[in-house]
Order: C-alpha cells, then structure tokens, then sequence
C-alpha cells in the first residue's frame, strides 16, 4: 500500500497559552488521533521537529547558508506522520479529524515515491 | 513496553495528569528554589506540560508520564537559573533531588508521593496566609495549586482576565515583600492558616456549584478541585475535625451535581432529582469524613451544614427526608455561623416543617437584607411560595425580580418556565 507523508505545518504559539487543562484536552485528542491510526495499524513513523526556522543550505563550492525557509512567518513545520493509505482520498480522510486542523494548522499530505520494482 | 501500547492504560494515566501535577511540580519547585522563585518554578512547569503536549503526539506517552514531566520541568528550571545566573547551592540540591523526581509517579517511591503531598499542603498554606487578601488567596490557590490559568479563573470569578493577572502579580509581590514562604507555622497561626485554608477552599466549591452566569449550571473542574484539597488539608499532618466536616459536606454536594442538570442541559431542583444517579463514591467518601469529623469537641459551621447535606444524602426522596432534625441544625448554625444565605436556606426548611405561612414571614424578613440584594434565590423562593398559594400575580411579579439578578442561563430557563407558569390561563378549546 502507498505511503503518505502528512506535514504539519502550524504556528507553536498556539499552545504556548495553554492552561494546564486546555493543554490537557487538547493532548487527549492528539492522543486519541494517533492511537486511531495505531490500532489501524497504519501509522508507520512519526516525529516531531524542533520548534525553529532551521537553515539552509544552497550552492555547491561556497555553498550559502541562510536561515529559513520561513524564517518570515511564524509558520513551522512541527512535525510529520507517515501513514499507509490506499490514495490521496484516504489519506485526507484519515486527516480531518486530526486535532492539529482544529488548532488551527494546516497538514501537507505528499505520497511517498516507492522504490521501483519492489 | 511503552504505556501508549496500552491505549486504556495510556488514557487513564494522562486524564488528569496536568491539571493534578501541575499543583505538585510546582510546590516541589519552588521549595527547591525557595518561594522567592515561585515565578521561575511556575515557568518550568509551564514549559514541561508545553513540551509533553507537542511531543506525546508523535513519540506516543512515555513509560512513566509523571516522572517525565518531573526531569523536564527541573531541566527547564535549571536552564533559567542559570540563564539568570542564580546557579549556586540551588543547583547542587537540584542533581541531589534529580533521581528522587525522575520516579515521581511509580509505584515504588511511595516516599517521594508522600513529600509531593508535604510540598504541596506548604503551598496551600502559603497561599492562604492571612495577610493577602481573601480574593488574592482564592486566585493564588487556584493558580498555583490548581494549575487554573488567569483566564480560566476570571471565568470562574466574573472578572477580567488583566485583573486576574494584575491581582495575583500584586499578591506574589506582597509574599515576597513579606517574606511568606513554605515554613509550616505552628500553634495558633497554624490554626489560622488552616481556617482561612478551608475557607479558601469553601468560597472556590461554592463558586463551582452555583455558577453566578454563563451558560453551565455550575463548574465541575472548580468543585473538583475544592474537593481535591479539602481532603488533601483533611488528610494531612495538620488535618483537623474540621477538615473533615468540609470534606464531607463538599462530598455530599459533588454527588449531587450528576443529577442537577437533565440530558438537555436544564436544571432539576433537589424534589425532582433521580436519586439513582447521585455519584455512590462520593456519597460514601462524606460518610467516612464525617464519622471523622465527629472526634473532638468542637462543632464547627462546617460540621452542621455536612450534618444538613448528610440528611438530603441518606434520604430515599423529599417525603422521607427528616426535616426536623435538619430544622433543629439549621437552627444550630445560625447561632455559630449566622448568614443571611443560611437564614434563606433555613425559611426554606420551615415551610416543610410549620407550613408556607411561617416560611414566608421569614423570608419576608429577609427583604431589607443587603447581601441578598442581588440573590436571585430570594426572590425566587418566595415566588415559589406565592405560586403555591394560587397567587400568580405577585408570585410572576417576583419571578421577573429574579430574573434581574445574575445567575446561570439553566437557572434564568428554570425562572422563566416558573414565571410562565404564573401567567397560564386555563387552556382554550376551539
């Protein structure tokens, strides 16, 4: 089955005011999203990145190093999950309740190119 | 074997674990850096939850969450102290206490829990100390004890969230100023901080259970808290009879709050209630707090109105309910703690006992009662009387009067459907 790679982009503020019981409702839901995709026996990785611009490098004999590359915006992307899915339909589907939309992110979902002739 | 490979064991230890820890890891900080730091200890453990909530998601829960959050909190701690150059003993205590806090949460340092729970009460105390004020001490517990945010307390309080802020920054202020910190104090300034404790804690259930607006009825997650640490005050080394009758008294309320409200969200008032779905735990945690509050002389406001909840608690419905015993404690509490809510209360409990004429007389006297000049409750009750008594005009003229004065939407829908009932005529038939 083709996999899908799901970025969440978002701005890390958004839980930085959190309460200890908001954060706590909205963990619960993380959590349950995850475990969803868990007991589906889908979810193949995840990780979540640092919170920051990060850098880039371009260039190949004085190779430039700038920050970025949203180091504009306060948009990052925190972190990714890659999921089985039959197509782009249900990879979609499996991310419209995931609570990261609700918190008012945005999810990148690219299909992963498989290795040919496997 | 990660605890998230179990999702039901996973859910239940993450249920309550930041709001019933954040209280603790922030005690447990700031006794390790000294109360003048209570801003750095609050600051960590912000950080700690913050870090759990964007990295759980994707590592799943770590095999032991609290201790987990323990390390973190005490690496951020340690990450500020040196960033603001405060290393120096502190920092050496901090890795002596390392190991201690990285278990917190399993089962096998029963020790540690237990030293939790000491943090914790020295900082119940320490913000009830008298000298802030009665408002600065119900948002310092809630804040630091309960882990509420200046939002979510302004909610509860009907204030402004700048206030909030601005009320508990002046209240730390005056602690530092004052030199207040987690020393418990002995003898009778002992006896002082307890009472204004359990009064702290009395004010903050009260809150929660008859919400003054919005649309919930009341706020579980103050009740919950209240009760949370009435028993841990109750339960302490300084626990005292007392304690235990506030314990009991907010027990027998809690279990009612299930049966307040129907599936569509209205308010049941207490004859209507289905007993069946009072909480059976809670009804029996009063019970055992108050047998123990029955050691000692002393017969506290709190002990009479746990004895007055203990009879609504045991009774099967409103007929089989012994009013008058619970006129005789009614009777009792105005002479220990007279108040005019109490004196309502009671006029409530005469009517079932002499009948609706001697009620209404004491509400009646009630009228030119200033702290009841904005009671709904008043009113109301009085209404209710009249209504009985086949006089709809004044009896509707007094539900408007109600419907004047704050209360929670439910309630306002409960007055409203009461008043309409005063202006019903006899149905037509075409």
């Amino acid at each position: 089955m083709p996999n899908y790679m799901l970025l969440l982009h978002g701005d890390p503020t958004t839980y930085k005011t959190m309460s200890p019981e908001e954060g706590q409702k909205a963990l619960q839901k993380f959590l349950a999203w995850r475990e969803r995709l868990r007991s589906q026996k889908i979810l193949v990785g995840s990780a979540k990145l640092k919170d920051e611009a990060g850098k880039v490098i371009r260039g190949s004999s004085q190779p430039r190093v700038t920050d970025g590359p949203y180091s504009e915006t306060k948009e990052v992307v925190g972190g990714y999950f890659t999921i089985e899915a039959q197509n782009y339909d249900a990879a979609l589907a499996h991310c419209r309740d995931c609570p990261h939309l609700e918190y008012g992110g945005t999810i990148e979902v690219r299909e992963v190119e498989p290795v040919p002739g496997t | 074997m990660s605890a998230a490979s179990h999702p039901q064991l996973s859910n239940e230890l993450v249920d309550h674990l930041f709001r019933n820890r954040a209280g603790q890891m922030v005690a447990y900080l700031t006794r390790v850096l000294g109360a003048e730091h209570l801003d750095i200890a609050e600051e960590a453990v912000q950080e700690a939850l913050l870090k759990a909530l964007q990295t759980w998601p994707y590592n799943g829960v770590p095999d032991n969450p609290a201790g987990w959050l323990f390390r973190v909190a005490r690496n951020a701690a340690l990450d500020v102290l040196r960033h603001r150059k405060l290393v120096s003993q502190k920092t050496a205590e901090f890795v002596a206490t390392a190991e201690m806090g990285s278990s917190a949460g399993s089962s096998g340092d029963s020790d540690f829990e237990e030293k939790l729970r000491d943090d914790e009460l020295r900082m119940v105390l320490m913000c009830c100390h008298p000298v802030l004020s009665q408002d600065a001490r119900v948002a310092l517990s809630l804040k630091t004890v309960g882990g509420f945010s200046a939002r979510e307390i302004a909610k509860a309080f009907l204030s402004e969230e700048t206030a909030i802020a601005q009320r508990l920054v002046r209240a730390k202020r005056q602690m530092r100023e004052e030199g207040i910190g987690l020393e418990l104090p002995s003898g009778k300034e002992l006896a002082q901080r307890l009472d204004s404790a359990l009064e702290v804690v009395y004010l903050m259930f009260n809150e929660g259970y008859a919400a003054q607006s919005g649309p919930e009825l009341f706020r579980k997650d103050l009740c919950d808290e209240a009760l949370r640490l009435a028993q841990l005050l109750a339960d302490s080394s300084v626990g005292t009879p007392q304690a235990h009758a506030l314990v009991a008294l907010l027990a027998f309320q809690a279990a009612r709050l299930p049966a307040r409200v129907d599936s569509q969200g209205e308010m049941v008032l207490l004859e209507e209630q289905d007993r069946g779905l009072w909480d059976q735990a809670l009804l029996a945690l009063g019970f055992r707090h108050f047998g123990l509050s029955a050691e000692g002389e002393e017969i506290s406001p709190y002990h009479l109105q746990a004895a007055i909840a203990a009879i609504h608690a045991s009774a099967s419905s409103e007929a089989d309910t012994d009013w008058e015993h619970m006129l005789q404690l009614y009777d009792e509490l105005m002479e220990v703690g007279p108040s005019p809510v109490v004196a309502l209360n009671r006029a409530v409990v005469v009517v079932k006992v002499k009948g609706i004429a001697d009620g209404l007389a004491e509400l009646r006297s009630l009228a030119e009662e200033k702290s009841l000049r904005n009671y709904y409750l008043l009113p109301a009750a009085e209404a209710s009387l009249l209504l009985q008594m086949g006089e709809r005009d004044e009896a509707a003229r007094l539900f408007r009067e109600a419907l004047k004065r704050p209360c929670s939407e439910p309630e306002k829908r409960l007055l409203v459907r009461r008043w309409a009932e005063c202006e019903a005529i006899a149905p037509c038939f075409y």
